[in-house]
This record gives C-alpha cells, sequence and structure tokens, in this order.
C-alpha cells in the first residue's frame, strides 16, 4: 500500500530525513515514535505531498512519486495521492467559517464534484460515527478539542481513503478528552483502515498499532511489532526513550 | 441660511455623486486589489514583480498626479476620457493598491494549516484560496478595509478639479456664484462626516454580521 524507497529530505543543508525505506501493506496499523524533532512529522506530510522530498522515491496506491522527477509531475502524483488519503492534524485544522456538517462536506463537493444533498447524507452518516450527530449546525469554536479532532477524522474519511495519516492527533488535548478521540482511532484500525500515526501515547500505541517505527535523527532506527518493541527494545536509543516516556 | 436651504438640492446631487464614485471605485478596487493580493502571494515571479511594481507607485505617488494622469495625460495617446470616467478609473486604481495591501496581510494571517488541511483532502491550491483561505482573509480584512472605504469617501474630493460636480465642486460652484465661503464649506463638510458616520456604522455592523463564528 505504501513503499518507501531511499527517502530523503532537507531544508537547505539540514538533512532532516536519512535514507528511509519501508514498505507498509495494506490494512496494518503503524505508530511512529520518537523525540522531539527527529522528523516524525516530515515522514508523515512526506507521504501525502505536503512537503516535497529530496531524494529518493514514494508509492502509495500504486502512485509513484520520485524526487528525480519534474516538480509539475510530482505535484500531479501527489494530487492523486491525497484523492485517497486522509490527515488528521494536531491542531485539527478546522476550517473556522463553516460549520461541523460543511466542514465534512466540504470536499466530497469540492473534490469528489457530488452534489449538496448527497455530500450531507454522507457527511451525516460520518459524523454520527464519529458520535457528533447532534453537532452538525454547530460552529468549530464552539466544540471541545476532542469533539473537534473527531469532526476533523469525519472531514478526513469523507474523501473515503485508503490510508489515513494522523500526526499527534491527542498532543493538543487535555487529558480527559484523550479518550473519546482514541476511541474512534481504535474503530478505524479494527474495520481495518491502513493508517500511520505519530503519536506520544504508548498505550495506545501499544493497544492499538501492528508495528512501531521508532525515528531517532531522521532515520526509522528500530521497526518491531509492538510487544516486541516495548518488552524488549533492542537499541540503546530505543530503551533510553521508554525509559524517558515511563517516568512520567 | 436660506442661502444654504435653497441650495441643498444641489449639494445632494453632489453628495450623490461623491457617494456614487466611492462606491464604484471601491467595487472595483476590490477586485483589483483581490487579484493583486492573490497575484503577489501566490503568483509566479512575473505576476509577483508587476503587483509589486503596480503597489509601489500607487502608494508612492499624489492621487492628485495619478487623478491627472488618467484624465490629461492619456489623451496624448488619443484615449480622452469622460471626466467621471476618468474618476472612476483613476480612483479604482489608485484604491485597489490600498485594497491589496489590507488583503494580502488578511491572506498571511490565515494560519498555513487552513491551506495545509484543504489540500489534504484532496483540494487544489486554487480551490483551497477560493474555498477556505479567502472567505477567512476576507473577515480578517473587513475593518481596514473599512479604513480605506471611509478615506476612499474624503478622496473623492480630488476629483473637482476635473470638474467632476461632486460634493466639493458643487460647493465652489456655489461659492462663485455667492462669494460666501463659510456656509457652504461648513455645510459640505457636515454632509462629508454624515457619510463616513453611516459607513463606519454599516461596516461595523457588517463585521459583526460576518464574525459569527
Ligand atoms: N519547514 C521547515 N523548515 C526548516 N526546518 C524544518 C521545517 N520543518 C521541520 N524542520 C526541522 O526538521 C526536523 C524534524 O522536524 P519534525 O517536525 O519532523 O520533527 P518531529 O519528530 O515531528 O518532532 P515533534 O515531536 O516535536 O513534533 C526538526 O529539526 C525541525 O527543526
Ligand atoms: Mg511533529
Amino acid at each position: 500500500m505504501i513503499q518507501v524507497m531511499d527517502l530523503s529530505k532537507s531544508y537547505d543543508q539540514n538533512e532532516v530525513l536519512k535514507h528511509i525505506s519501508l514498505t507498509i501493506p495494506a490494512h496494518q496499523v503503524v505508530a511512529v515514535i520518537g523525540p522531539s524533532g527527529s522528523g516524525k512529522s516530515t515522514f508523515l506530510r512526506c507521504l501525502n505531498g505536503l512537503e516535497m522530498i529530496t531524494s529518493g522515491a514514494i508509492t502509495v496506491n500504486n502512485h509513484h512519486l520520485n524526487a528525480t522527477e519534474s516538480k509539475k509531475k510530482q505535484q500531479k502524483t501527489i494530487h492523486r495521492v491525497r484523492q485517497d488519503t486522509g490527515m488528521v492534524f494536531q491542531q485539527f485544522n478546522l476550517y473556522p467559517h463553516k460549520t461541523v456538517i460543511e466542514n465534512v462536506m466540504e470536499a466530497i463537493i469540492v473534490v469528489k464534484k457530488q452534489s449538496k444533498e448527497q455530500a450531507k447524507t454522507i457527511a451525516s452518516q460520518l459524523l454520527k460515527r464519529v458520535g457528533l450527530q447532534e453537532k452538525e449546525d454547530v460552529y468549530p469554536s464552539k466544540l471541545s478539542g476532542g469533539q473537534q479532532q473527531r469532526v476533523a477524522i469525519a472531514r478526513a474519511l469523507a474523501m473515503e481513503p485508503k490510508i489515513m495519516l494522523f500526526d499527534e492527533p491527542t498532543s493538543a488535548l487535555d487529558p480527559e478528552l484523550v479518550g473519546e478521540v482514541l476511541k474512534v482511532m481504535k474503530e478505524l484500525a479494527d474495520e481495518g483502515m491502513t493508517m500511520v500515526i505519530v503519536t506520544h501515547e504508548m498505550r495506545f500505541a501499544q493497544d492499538a498499532a501492528d508495528r512501531i517505527l521508532f525515528m531517532a535523527d531522521g532515520q526509522i532506527v528500530e521497526d518491531a511489532e509492538p510487544k516486541k518493541f516495548f518488552s524488549d527494545p533492542s537499541t540503546e536509543r530505543a530503551q533510553k526513550f521508554l525509559a524517558k516516556v515511563n517516568e512520567f | 441660511m436660506d442661502l444654504i436651504i435653497d441650495n441643498i438640492p444641489f449639494l445632494l446631487k453632489g453628495a450623490y455623486y461623491t457617494l456614487l464614485i466611492t462606491v464604484v471605485s471601491m467595487f472595483f478596487g476590490l477586485i483589483i486589489g483581490l487579484i493583486t493580493a492573490i497575484a503577489r502571494l501566490k503568483g509566479n515571479r512575473f505576476f509577483r514583480n508587476v503587483a509589486r511594481v503596480y503597489v509601489s507607485i500607487i502608494r508612492g505617488t499624489p492621487p492628485l498626479v495619478q487623478i491627472f494622469i488618467v484624465y490629461f495625460g492619456l489623451v496624448d495617446f488619443g484615449i480622452e476620457l469622460g471626466s467621471l470616467t476618468a474618476a472612476y478609473i483613476a480612483l479604482s486604481i489608485n484604491i485597489g493598491a490600498y485594497v491589496s495591501e489590507a488583503f494580502r496581510g488578511a491572506i498571511q494571517v490565515v494560519p498555513a494549516g487552513q491551506t495545509e488541511a484543504a489540500l489534504a483532502t484532496g483540494m487544489t491550491e486554487a480551490q483551497a484560496i477560493r474555498r477556505i483561505v479567502i472567505p477567512q482573509a476576507i473577515r480578517i480584512a473587513i475593518p481596514p478595509l473599512g479604513n480605506t472605504f471611509v478615506g476612499m469617501l474624503k478622496e473623492t474630493s480630488l476629483v473637482s478639479v476635473i470638474a467632476v460636480t461632486e460634493l466639493m465642486r458643487s460647493a465652489q460652484l456655489l461659492i462663485a456664484q455667492y462669494y460666501v465661503y463659510m456656509p457652504f464649506y461648513l455645510t459640505i463638510a457636515l454632509m462629508y462626516w454624515i457619510m463616513s458616520t453611516v459607513f463606519t456604522f454599516i461596516l461595523n455592523k457588517l463585521e459583526k454580521r460576518l464574525s459569527v463564528y
């Protein structure tokens, strides 16, 4: 489903991702963890083209993106990749000038070119799925963080993505609101969605993920099953990281 | 006092032209300004520079000179404009530069995450700008645009020099006829002030209406 080949990403002279290669099969739930600044967000954003890659190649859903191609060609591929990839951001990024249901309907109308009525039906179902059917006509600013993030998930699902990307979806939330978002994500995972989740929620990574990618200094230092990773990490970097996390 | 009351219809006609010129120039200025702002922020190198130079020239030259260039200067190129048309054109181009600055500031204030979220759902950059960024930018831009608008209302007095009988020139014509200054100037000052105040009031209402979220 996702294949990354020798991916590198630099900002000016600063190499943030260094020769990353991996394959993520369909229906797999991957948790990406690691210290701050290790390149987790950058890696995720390369997968749907929010960052242009410096070298290497990425294949998402049979769309082939190669750093050697012209920028125009890459942008075309990226546009197609985004059609079946959803993304959820740490800061939710809901459209503040649109109601909850309009947030979800937007891409169905603009990108999928479906009618308003169809979009409304689909959006209603999605909001029901994330438990917010009674908030349809409210503006995002009137919602709690947890509710906003669930709307953001519904908005991403509106494009019927085959892959969902999450960048620290619960990091901006009050602790008591984290659970409701994780619950929705867990349901998605159980339904077989292919997911790549950057997270600091170790418990969730352990429970919901099929695989842990531990990143440090722009590289994937460890790639293991959750059980193995959390009980017996093979690298010193990961051991130190886990020891630090467990202090909290 | 009788003098004023007798000539109120004439002055009101002048005020009507002042309003007309303001609204028409603002309308085209908004279009020019929005296009210029987008060109400056998202255009390729060529359009970016054209937009930048346009704004720089307009802001760096007196509006009176701009009006003369459009009305008198263009005649040299065989373009003879009616004074009202020249007023519309000169003021629209003038106001467009200021409007573009207001829009540019507002567009930059819309968080990058908004565009990213839109792009991530599969929108093109143009769709993201049109559907997500611009609507938010317009709301943010309303207060500065309001100031520009009121400024425009006052600036229309300049086109009296190319014989557009708006409020200012109406007063001057009356003064030339009756040889009294103060009553007429005070009256039109009052009329300008009332129009500005009403504009400001409407804009505040509009701002409230649009900021429902
Ligand atoms: N737009 C940018 N321009 C320049 N440098 C950047 C940019 N974005 C990220 N970086 C740098 O790239 C490195 C990796 O950043 P990234 O955001 O991917 O880390 P992260 O693992 O997601 O960290 P965190 O846990 O804090 O979110 C950091 O050193 C950061 O300073
Ligand atoms: Mg990050």
